[in-house]
């Protein structure tokens, strides 16, 4: 099949938002079975694309409009875009899954309008090949966010969602002028030819350009100075939107400053940004392990320690050597799934229990035994402990900043997993240790997705080695930035 | 000391953004730190239509008398475009969010705006 087709990946989550309302007339169920219907279909697009690129070895270059870059806007699916628009796919099917018991609050077609924006957004994101079109994916993705953040309209949603809106304006706004900075300098808006440019552009415009350009990625992609939205948006928003931010929304912001980083990397003043994300990226796991550990909320400490793991990955990526790459893009794919697993379990036991608060969890392995094992599955695993699938990446991770020479924060990371530990095995000791409670009914469907995550993860845990490699390629891709020019037909200006 | 040669375009945008970047950071109320982010991001597209003004050049239209040689650079006049558009509908959804803060909560200083706590 011609890979043109993957435009779909675009296309159809923006037309079906379109035919929300009117699928609206059908009734409300409708539209939560519409939204898993559409989902489902993605799904299967992405997975397609995902057995294309890694069979033929070839990146997929989407061309819109027939015209070829730096002229048009391209959409690069390489192996990483491949691999993360299949985890988009299947995680928002997931969550449209779990929406149907998750959401009451009405009105849900803009709910369901807003989640396939969401899910356009981070596709979007991840593979466009043009800054650009980056800047209005990410503006897609975090309007989107916002609303849905303040989408159960209490006052505690919308004040969650403008502190997003106000650090993400800001964020936007920089992440404009770093276009504005590094256009005026180059004259280009494509990556590829970004990359055979940036050698010449001069020093100062360059490191201020790509700074400002990392800043503004870091509001979306929660690194340590702008993340104080992430902890209450997560806590505030309805229970799947909140394993979407974490599985993929964040991952996207993060993926989009390491491709940014690495497109960069013949200009001048290079190594002294990647060094700022380094710095940010290991505070980033310092400063929010020990705010998970004073907090009673357990939604909110799972988010917490949602950043500090994405603090993890950044740090992997930033170090700029291959194995630090694809470490972190296994580390991705690990939390990605982790992560989807934790606030499924969270969000149900709220849904059911009334409530997120660590009293909610006490007895909570006598009253649901499947969803007590999915949280206590998650928990062990975003530790660490071999067997399960963390352990494999956190291991690379560390063993990758030790070779490129950072020391000091290969041992504030492990400093920091300890503390990690500590309030882990406290949440676990809560659940099955204490309290009394009747057995509670659970959902057939949402127990079967937390089974399979959690098979999943042991899978990984055991042998990992499919997935590395997986990884390996895909990490790759973000590294070998002479590749990746090499794959995008530029027209009249390749070397 | 010598001052270096800006042209007032550069140096207009730029103090508006940083004007608007000091009201979100000083000011207590909501609406006014919602004025400086739009303050903000009318800077930053003054400085994007700024990066692309060719002196001497009339608009990027084909018509009598003007050919592709007489133009100034049409891209950041399309970026601009779409980097309006998305600045209104950023502001159109903070209003909204403050309006149903306002019933919530009763008030519009940020500094009592704190029932979000870990």
């Amino acid at each position: 099949m011609n890979g043109q087709y993957a435009s779909l990946l675009i296309a159809l989550p923006l037309i079906s938002a379109f035919f929300v309302p009117l699928i609206k007339g059908l009734g409300n169920k409708a539209v939560k079975y519409y939204l898993i219907l559409i989902t489902a279909i993605q799904a299967g697009i992405a997975g397609w694309v995902f057995s294309e690129v890694y069979r033929t070895g070839e990146p997929i270059i989407v061309m819109a409009g027939g015209w070829r870059p730096p002229v048009g806007i391209n959409l690069y699916i390489g192996h990483f875009a491949a691999l993360f628009v299949l985890i988009v796919a299947i995680v928002s099917f997931f969550m449209a899954i779990f929406s149907l018991k998750a959401v009451e609050t009405e009105p849900i077609d803009k709910y369901a309008m807003l989640f396939l924006l969401l899910m356009l957004g981070a596709t979007g994101m991840i593979a466009t090949g043009d800054i650009f079109n980056l800047f209005v994916f990410m503006e897609i993705t975090s309007i989107t966010a916002y609303a849905l953040t303040a989408y159960n309209k209490t006052g505690e949603a919308a004040e969650a969602s403008l502190k997003y809106m106000i650090l993400g304006g800001i964020g936007s706004s920089f992440f404009l002028i770093g276009i504005a900075l590094i256009y005026g300098a180059t004259g280009t808006l494509n990556m590829a030819h970004l990359a055979i440019l940036a050698g010449g552009i001069d020093a100062k415009v360059a490191e201020a350009g790509l700074a400002l350009l990392i800043f503004g990625l870091a509001v979306e992609a929660e690194l340590f100075p702008l993340n104080a939205w992430a902890p209450d948006a997560y806590q505030a928003a309805p229970h799947p939107i909140t394993a979407m931010f974490s599985a993929f929304v964040v991952k996207a912001g993060i993926y989009a400053a390491a491709r940014l980083l690495y497109i960069m990397q013949g200009a001048s003043g290079w190594s002294s940004v990647l060094k700022l994300v380094v710095t940010m990226a290991a505070l980033t796991v310092f400063v929010a392990e020990f705010a998970a550990l004073r907090q009673k909320d357990v939604k909110r400490m799972i988010a917490y320690s949602s950043i500090s793991q994405i603090g993890m990955i950044a740090f992997a990526l930033a170090l700029g050597t291959q194995a630090g790459v694809e470490a972190g893009v296994f580390h991705m794919v690990n939390h990605a799934i982790v992560k989807a697993l934790l606030f499924l379990a969270v969000g149900y036991v709220g849904i059911a229990l009334g409530g997120t608060r660590i009293e909610n969890f006490a007895g909570l392995g006598k009253r649901m035994p499947l969803t007590a094992l999915a949280v206590t599955v998650g928990s062990l695993s975003a530790i660490g402990l071999p067997m399960f699938n963390i352990f494999w990446s956190k291991l690379r991770i560390l063993l990758a900043g030790v070779d490129a020479g950072y020391t000091w924060g290969v041992a504030l990371i492990l400093g920091a997993s300890v503390v990690e530990a500590v309030y882990y095995l406290r949440l676990i000791h809560t659940i099955w240790f204490t309290g009394e409670g009747e057995r509670i009914r659970e959902n057939l469907a949402i127990g079967t997705i937390a089974v399979f995550l959690v098979l999943l993860i042991i899978f990984i845990g055991i042998y990992p080695n499919y997935f590395w490699t997986v990884s390996q390629k895909a990490g790759e891709d973000i590294f070998n930035v002479v590749q990746y020019v090499k794959n995008v037909p530029l027209m009249g200006v390749g070397p | 000391m010598n001052v270096p040669d800006i042209s007032v375009y550069y140096f207009g945008a730029i103090s508006l953004i940083l004007i608007g970047l000091y009201a979100v950071l000083v000011k207590k109320n909501l609406l006014k730190m919602l004025v400086g982010l739009s303050i903000m991001e009318t800077g930053v597209n003054l400085l994007l239509i700024s990066v692309g003004y060719v002196s001497g050049k009339s608009a990027p239209i084909l018509s009598e008398g003007i050919g592709p040689k007489g133009a100034v650079d049409p891209i950041p006049q399309a970026l601009v475009l779409t980097a309006i558009v998305i600045g209104v509908a950023t502001t159109a959804m903070a209003l909204s969010a403050a309006i149903i803060l306002y019933e919530r909560y009763g008030t519009l200083n940020v500094e009592e705006i704190r029932r979000l706590r870990g």
